[in-house]
């Protein structure tokens, strides 16, 4: 057995040093190229995922989220909770809003949209959407009356979903609010994108104005505190401290408002796996093809090998292993190319997708799984065109041309 | 050597033991028995050897000889166990080869024929001291017995400076050479050579005939050649001699 797979290894290496160093380039090129396109797409999506859940985390949820207690609407004593939740000291930040669906008017235009009643300090500490602003400027503390818009809902501004908009309101135009019953008019301050659609779809205005429309004026409600910690704190041991401090309401990490997002992402992993396995058949053929034109041109040789003894699973072996050097070259290489060349590139110039800039994100369970799948490829792709020759008759590998 | 002798007694006992041995003539070490080798041709049928009977003694330098498409190449394929015949048999040293499965006749080969082709048939890959132990190594013997077999033989060709040389860079006579050292490096039963000159000066012919002469005397290596040229077969015992697929008379 050990002297079998020794004339195995002996014939492969022989073969690949003294062989057609032109072939052996082309091939580990090629495979080279199959899997950095196998990881390219998923390290793509990873980067997409990471920017959305940036994206919800920076203008939207905060790390974690405090809603109100199972069964109850508000929050009471909103502003003691926060001062509780901002005496941990990985917390940089907290703000409670009050949260309501509202009914949007503009000219002959209507649409339904949340709005958030958000105290513009304390927001700032939690989201940065006063750097998202397209037009005119994020709310201040004394502002009253004054609203600030998603282009989802003013239109306009390269907003996705333009025609279920107000159809383009500018800053300075007065809108109308609907809140459970209470039509207030409001100037438009701003407007901001965060160019994540869902975030794009909101309004905010100040808290005063927002107690005012739901009738809790003086009452320190809250409908949501989002809590924003310093970079890199794991928002699960956040929750647990939140937990032990006495916090009784719902305490809820961003992951949790995720849903959407995990959604898009099983949708681009279903394509992403149908791409994989068109790669996958591509390595195939092309590993199927190039072992196969290799083999031909060794019909002979393989028939003196036959003849002097060699047993035709040492020589099939011989091919499997030369096939299997090739597609760990080609991983090898594509890891090396992905990881110290495309994404490095992509961090340092991201790419602009719409929602954002985007950086790719290797992942190495990945490329793992992928290099298995592109050996399996290339075993396969080796062991038939090998063994439907080394299987021929003597006479017909020596001597038929 | 000890692996080897033990594989050789293992396929020996093997066979004995079973049916269709002759055992008629004591030193026969090679006999085919009513050789008949039809090729299909598409719709044509071609039939190659027609009843061939022969004889080779332990020993014996023997020529194969006859016009072209007379069937030389197929009898020395039958007898090298290269092909399997039509109908008819093949004993090698007693042993039935019509017996063995496909992978019993390679290992066959590996422990007791040698071959010689024409065109020489060296892997290019590999130097000459690599194409010659080779089948050493596949024998199982170890890095250091292959090694010095194989400088021992490729020495006694005249290429015992040319170890390392790639067939590429030698001459058809020198590539000749390894291929007979390769043939001879585990010492089998029998040699076969296909037309070993056709490709060669008369020169390095010479050469190469003057090499097989020396160990079929020297070491009585069983040698049988197919050859086209009388002059080959004067350095023969005997000639084989074939036409249109049998034996002349």
């Amino acid at each position: 057995m050990l002297e079998k797979a020794k004339v195995s290894f002996f014939l492969a290496g022989r073969s690949i040093r003294r062989g057609n160093k032109g072939i052996t380039i082309f091939t580990i090129f090629v495979l080279t190229l199959i899997f950095v396109q196998l990881v390219l797409f998923s390290s793509m999506l990873a980067g997409v995922t990471v920017q959305f859940n940036k994206l919800l985390v920076d203008f939207q949820t905060g790390n974690v989220v405090i809603e109100p207690k199972e069964e109850e609407r508000y929050i009471e004593a909103a502003s003691a909770l926060q001062k509780k939740i901002e005496s941990l000291s990985e917390v940089t930040g907290t703000s409670a809003r009050l949260k309501a669906s509202g009914a949007f008017r503009y000219k002959e235009k209507e649409m339904g949209a949340t709005v958030y009643g958000v105290d513009p300090t304390d927001e700032s500490f939690v989201t940065g959407l006063e750097s998202t602003m397209l037009s005119g400027e994020f709310l201040s503390k004394p502002d009253r009356g004054e609203i600030i818009l998603g282009r989802e809902i003013s239109g306009g501004f390269g907003a996705l979903m333009d025609s279920r908009s107000l159809g383009g309101v500018e800053v300075g135009d007065t809108v109308e609010v609907t809140i459970q019953g209470r039509t207030k008019e409001f100037r438009v301050k701003g407007i901001y994108s965060t160019l994540y659609f869902m975030i794009d779809s909101a309004a905010y205005i100040s808290r005063a104005d927002m107690e005012e429309m739901l009738g809790v004026q003086d009452r320190d409600l809250a409908q949501e505190i989002a809590v924003r910690t310093t970079e890199g704190t794991d928002e699960a041991v956040t929750r647990e401290k939140l937990i032990s401090l006495g916090v009784r309401e719902n305490v809820r990490t961003w992951r949790e408002f995720a849903g959407l997002l995990s959604l898009i992402e099983g949708t681009l992993g279903m394509v992403r796996n149908i791409m994989n396995a068109i790669g996958l058949l591509i390595a195939f053929v092309i590993i199927f093809v190039v072992i196969y034109v290799n083999i031909v041109n060794k019909k002979r040789q393989i028939g003196v090998q036959k003849a002097i003894g060699i047993e035709q699973n040492v020589i099939i072996a011989s091919f499997v292993l030369q096939a299997m050097l090739y597609a760990g070259a080609g991983v090898i290489l594509g890891y090396i190319l992905m990881h110290y060349g495309i994404v490095p590139y992509t961090v340092a110039n991201p790419v602009q997708v719409p929602v954002g800039a985007i950086s790719l994100e290797l992942d190495d369970l990945e490329a793992v799984n992928r290099a298995v799948l592109l050996f399996m490829a290339s075993v396969i792709g080796s062991v038939i065109p090998a063994y439907k020759l080394a299987n021929k008759g003597l006479l017909e590998l020596i001597w038929e041309k | 050597m000890e692996t080897q002798s033990e594989e050789r007694i293992e396929i020996g006992r093997e066979t004995e033991s079973g049916a269709g041995i002759s055992g008629t003539k004591f030193d026969a070490i090679v006999e085919g028995i009513n050789i008949f080798r039809t090729f299909k041709m598409g719709e044509v049928e071609v039939r190659a050897l027609r009843g061939v009977t022969v004889s080779i003694r332990r020993g014996e330098f023997v020529a194969i000889m006859g016009p072209s498409g007379s069937g030389k190449t197929t009898l020395l394929n039958q007898l090298g166990i290269l092909d399997t015949p039509t109908s008819g048999k093949v004993i090698i040293d007693s042993i039935d080869t019509s017996t063995l499965s496909d992978r019993e006749k390679g290992k066959f080969r590996l422990y007791n024929l040698g071959y010689v082709f024409q065109d020489y048939a060296l892997l290019p890959e590999l130097t000459a001291s690599e194409n010659v132990y080779i089948s050493l190594m596949m024998q199982g013997k170890s890095k250091a017995e292959y090694e010095s077999s194989a400088a021992e033989i490729l020495t006694a060709v005249g290429l015992g400076d040319r170890l390392s040389q790639l067939p590429s860079k030698m001459s058809g006579g020198q590539q000749q050479r390894v291929s007979i050292a390769r043939a001879l490096a585990h010492s089998p039963r029998v040699l076969f050579a296909d037309e070993p000159c056709a490709n060669l000066d008369s020169q390095t012919s010479k050469e190469v005939l003057d090499l097989f002469k020396k160990f079929n005397t020297e070491l009585g290596q069983t040698i049988v050649m197919v050859t086209h040229e009388d002059w080959h077969a004067a350095y023969t015992d005997r000639v084989i001699r074939l036409k249109d697929g049998m034996l002349e008379q």
